[in-house]
């Protein structure tokens, strides 16, 4: 019996290898099993290779998971196509259409020996039962039924509910189907027991959803009332939750014609006094720069999400990277602080978006979410979130004496000045993306712009104090350490389990807030750690470099960093701190051999 | 609102002072929205006026609404998050040609097919005035500036001809040769339910040509009411408007006579349809209950 599966699945994109994973994590949630699922796409709009990975397991699941314990290739050039994506290992069982030809002792799998290899009829079985190849996907979710104990009731419920208003006979086409899979599995038996052990969370309620929609609930939940954006891959559906639902809160969403004019509404949506907020990937990025710069100068609060792909340029459009780090925190010119948060999961995501709208709303500054293609489109089962514990803060308003003599960038103690907005009577004003005195009126005075400059960095610094924007597990006294942010956090998580649980001393830091640099934060995470690694997808070590700019790093502390799409393995994290550990053992040794 | 002398046009200067060149015509286009302003009698804490960057883009300052001066080119994308965000404000938008038909161009044809009632006024001076002197979009072909030395090989954007073929409800143009016109313009544009454009031929004294400054302007000026031009007929304000750079036009080029429902309007349709389908806020996450 498992405690823990990881499916990989990949075929071309009329397969319907993605429905597959949707209809598994379904049943899985539905009988009381944690999961996750992402996908992966070429960047086709149809056909081209597909395929996603469904984690399923009977305890809360950190990321997709590592090596694959089973792996479906619906035919072997798609399958292939994602490499490191889908990495099959001795220790995986390989489903794959027996038409593809390939004798089971030759599968194209090089370098490695599967646990066991299974030629299955799928097509042949699709068409015998239900008269057509495309209930292929359906035979397979009735493999993984047979084989690995998931869903065999759950399964057929939830796609007859989603067929049911096609029709009947498509249901019992599919429920033959998947019938068919399931007497497979059960007359040849793999060779070791892979069935999930059953869930203890049976009957309890579950979310699912992915980043994307969690985001766009979170910020409704915080009060957004304006979306302005333009469609771009992997953040549109944040947009498009904003069109089903923003209008019943009584706000608006504007699809603008380019990414600036879009982040530019939402600059016109704060200014009117709403909580606005613009989404977008990469280029969209590198186009919103000067908009973010006026809304810092201009003291506006507006939440700005970059869910982050492949760069530079189109780069990778349909994969994750954390390469954006560098233009997330320094693009758009002059001296300027913008908050970066990142969410770790679709769970996070909640609590992560609240948070910068209340920075953005608190400090009158635009905040930008890094979130990243695989949080934002893998889908997780979610326990049921207590909304009531999160606290939901507002621009400072002018009182009635402010509003006697309104200076709306007036000098106090902590440089936040009280915000007035169109129709608020008393409390006209200037905003511009002009260098300002404290009324709003333009100047040109040096002096000025240096007041008002450390009026705008400084009334930042009390976010470094945050220590509830950091995540730090494990021994806090460890000699060796992690840290991640973004989707590589949750596989330094399980990496830091399976460490502790071979007896590393080792502990983890999760930054929530990557900007500004939490300089004390990380001094005390620091002081004990003699060597560790700074994991992040991102050739140039992104994270790692914006950590040396501002802190003296400890002498061992080294980047494990690489380009996106292909996943971190908890497995390599572990491999590495041991390396760690036996350098550090070997320097001891060194240090404790007499003089010579 | 009715038109009562609560406010007067000197309710709405504010004591900054302009950092326009004596002479320029960008003055007289305050004025007229002063008077235009005080004429509708809206109070200046509910009007929003927003520019771009440009001599002209200064003007926001210059009122007591509240202003919005953003980036270049950028005017129009605020100003409909404004006016979407809040569509009880009167919405103002300004800036020159280069801010409008340059830089910021792509923007005016989505806002006017969406048509949210946003009153547009570009001072056009044919020139890039603030960075001294450059040729701008709307500058004459052959014309020599310190970025054409040896004349514009570029033909000029005819902003009129521009939003007409957009389909904008309310197209007119006006010109400190005739400041009276040009309030009672401005406030007919304010006035119309939906987008509206008003192009300013404003004199540049520093940098435009001789036959751009007032005088010049004077000799080939025509009021199109005076020529009988009726401003419902769309054909035959996209005919006059192809007289741009020979001919000055000054009125209404072109009203609709039924104007639409504004997309502001629609919006405010779709929140009073849609609010009994809300899920309490602290509910939201029952969206993606599973059952």
């Amino acid at each position: 019996m498992r405690k823990d599966l990881v499916f990989g699945m990949a075929g071309s994109g009329g397969d319907g290898i993605v429905s597959a994973g949707d209809s598994l994590l379904q049943a899985a949630s539905a009988e009381g099993y944690h999961g996750v699922m992402t996908k992966s796409f070429g960047s086709q709009i149809r056909g081209g290779e597909s395929s996603c990975r469904v984690r399923i397991s009977t305890d809360p699941v950190l990321n997709p998971g590592g090596n694959l314990d089973v792996a479906v290739a619906l035919n072997w050039e798609d399958f292939l196509k994602f490499g490191a994506e889908l990495p099959v290992a001795g220790t995986t069982v390989v489903i794959y259409e027996a038409a593809t030809g390939v004798a089971e002792n030759q599968i194209p799998l090089v370098g490695v020996t599967p646990l066991q290899v299974i030629a299955v009829p799928i097509a042949a079985m699709a068409k015998e039962t239900a008269g057509t190849e495309r209930a292929k996907n359906t035979v397979v979710l009735g493999l993984i039924a047979g084989w690995f104990g998931i869903g065999a009731v759950a399964v057929m419920k939830g796609i007859s509910k989603k067929l049911a208003k096609k029709s009947q006979e498509l249901v019992e086409a599919n429920q033959k189907a998947f019938d068919a899979g399931m007497a497979f599995a059960q007359a040849h038996p793999l060779k070791a027991d892979m069935t999930i052990e059953p869930s203890a969370g049976k009957g309890g309620v579950k979310l699912l959803t992915d980043g994307n929609d969690m985001c766009a609930a979170a910020a409704i939940f915080a009060g957004c009332q304006f979306f302005g954006g333009y469609p771009i891959t992997p953040s549109t559906e944040i947009m498009q939750f904003f069109t089903n639902h923003v209008w019943k809160y009584g706000g608006a969403v504007l699809q603008a014609e380019d990414e600036i004019a879009g982040i530019g509404a939402a600059v016109g949506a704060s200014f009117a006094g709403k909580k606005a907020m613009t989404a977008t990937s990469g280029p969209g990025l590198s186009l919103k720069s000067e908009m973010m710069g006026l809304a810092s100068i201009a003291e506006l609060p507006l939440v700005i999400v970059d869910v982050q792909r492949g760069g530079p340029s189109t780069g990778l459009p349909t994969k994750t990277e954390q390469s954006d780090l560098f233009a997330a925190a320094f693009s758009a010119h002059g001296d300027v602080i913008r908050p970066v948060l990142a969410p770790t999961s679709v769970a996070d995501t909640f609590r992560t978006t609240i948070e910068a709208f209340n920075i953005a709303e608190y400090y009158q500054t635009p905040v930008i979410i890094l979130s990243d293609q695989e949080i934002a489109s893998r889908k997780e089962t979610l326990d049921p979130i207590d909304t009531s514990q999160f606290k939901i803060i507002n621009r400072l308003a002018p009182t009635g004496s402010d509003l006697q003599d309104y200076k709306r960038f007036k000098q106090t103690e902590n440089h936040i000045s009280p915000i007035s907005h169109p129709g608020l009577l008393g409390g006209t004003y200037l905003a511009s993306g002009i260098e300002h005195v404290e009324s709003g009126a333009p100047t040109n005075s040096g002096s000025v712009h240096a007041r008002m400059n450390d009026k705008r960095i400084k009334k930042l610094d009390p976010l470094k104090e945050r220590k509830d924007l950091f995540e730090i597990t494990g021994n806090p006294d460890a000699p060796l350490a992690l840290v991640a942010w973004g989707s590589v956090a949750g596989v330094c998580r399980e990496a830091l389990q399976m460490a502790r649980a071979e007896g590393l001393d080792v502990k983890l830091m999760v930054p929530y807030l990557l900007y500004p640099v939490a300089e004390q934060t990380y001094r005390d995470f620091f002081a004990s750690v003699q060597k560790g690694l700074v994991v992040e997808q991102s050739h140039l070590a992104q994270t790692f470099k914006v950590l040396r700019m501002h802190l003296d790093l400890p002498k061992g502390l080294q980047s494990l960093a690489r380009s996106g799409a292909n996943p971190f393995l908890p497995g390599e994290i572990v491999a590495a701190l041991h390396h760690l550990l036996s350098e550090l053992q070997r320097s001891h040794e060194g240090k404790l051999q007499p003089q010579e | 609102m009715s038109a009562t002398c609560e406010f007067q046009a000197k309710d709405y200067k504010s004591d900054l002072k302009p950092i326009w060149c004596p002479g320029c015509g960008d003055y007289s286009v305050v004025q007229g929205i002063y008077r235009a302003l005080a004429a509708i009698g809206r109070p200046p804490h509910e009007v929003a006026f927003i520019s771009g960057i440009g001599c002209s883009s200064r003007i926001p300052g210059y009122t007591t609404a509240y202003g919005f001066n953003t980036v270049h080119g950028r005017a129009l994308p605020i100003a409909q998050g404004i006016k979407l965000a809040n569509p009880d404000l009167l919405v103002l938008a300004a800036g020159g040609d280069g801010d409008g038909f340059s830089i910021g161009g792509g923007h005016i044809a989505h806002l006017i097919r969406r048509n949210i009632d946003i009153t547009y006024i570009v001072m056009d001076n044919q020139i890039y005035g603030l960075t001294k002197g450059q040729l701008s979009p709307t500058s004459q072909k052959g014309r020599t500036t310190c970025t054409s030395p040896y004349g514009s090989l570029e033909n000029p954007v005819n902003p009129l001809l521009y939003v007409l073929a957009y389909g904008a409800g309310f197209v007119a143009q006006a010109s400190p040769t005739d400041l009276a016109g040009m309030a009672s313009t401005i406030e007919e544009a304010i006035r119309y339910p939906g987008f509206a454009f008003v192009n300013v031929q404003s004199p540049c004294v520093t940098y435009g040509e001789e036959a751009q400054q007032i005088k010049g302007l004077k000799a080939i000026s025509e009021s199109l009411a005076a020529m009988g031009h009726d401003p419902a007929d769309r054909l035959a304000a996209m005919n006059l408007a192809q007289q741009y750079g020979q001919k000055m036009h000054l009125g209404v080029f072109y009203r609709n006579p039924e104007p639409p429902t504004t997309y502001d309007a629609l919006v405010r349709e779709r929140q009073a349809l849609l609010a009994k389908d809300a899920l309490p806020k602290e509910r939201i996450l029952d969206l993606f209950i599973k059952k």
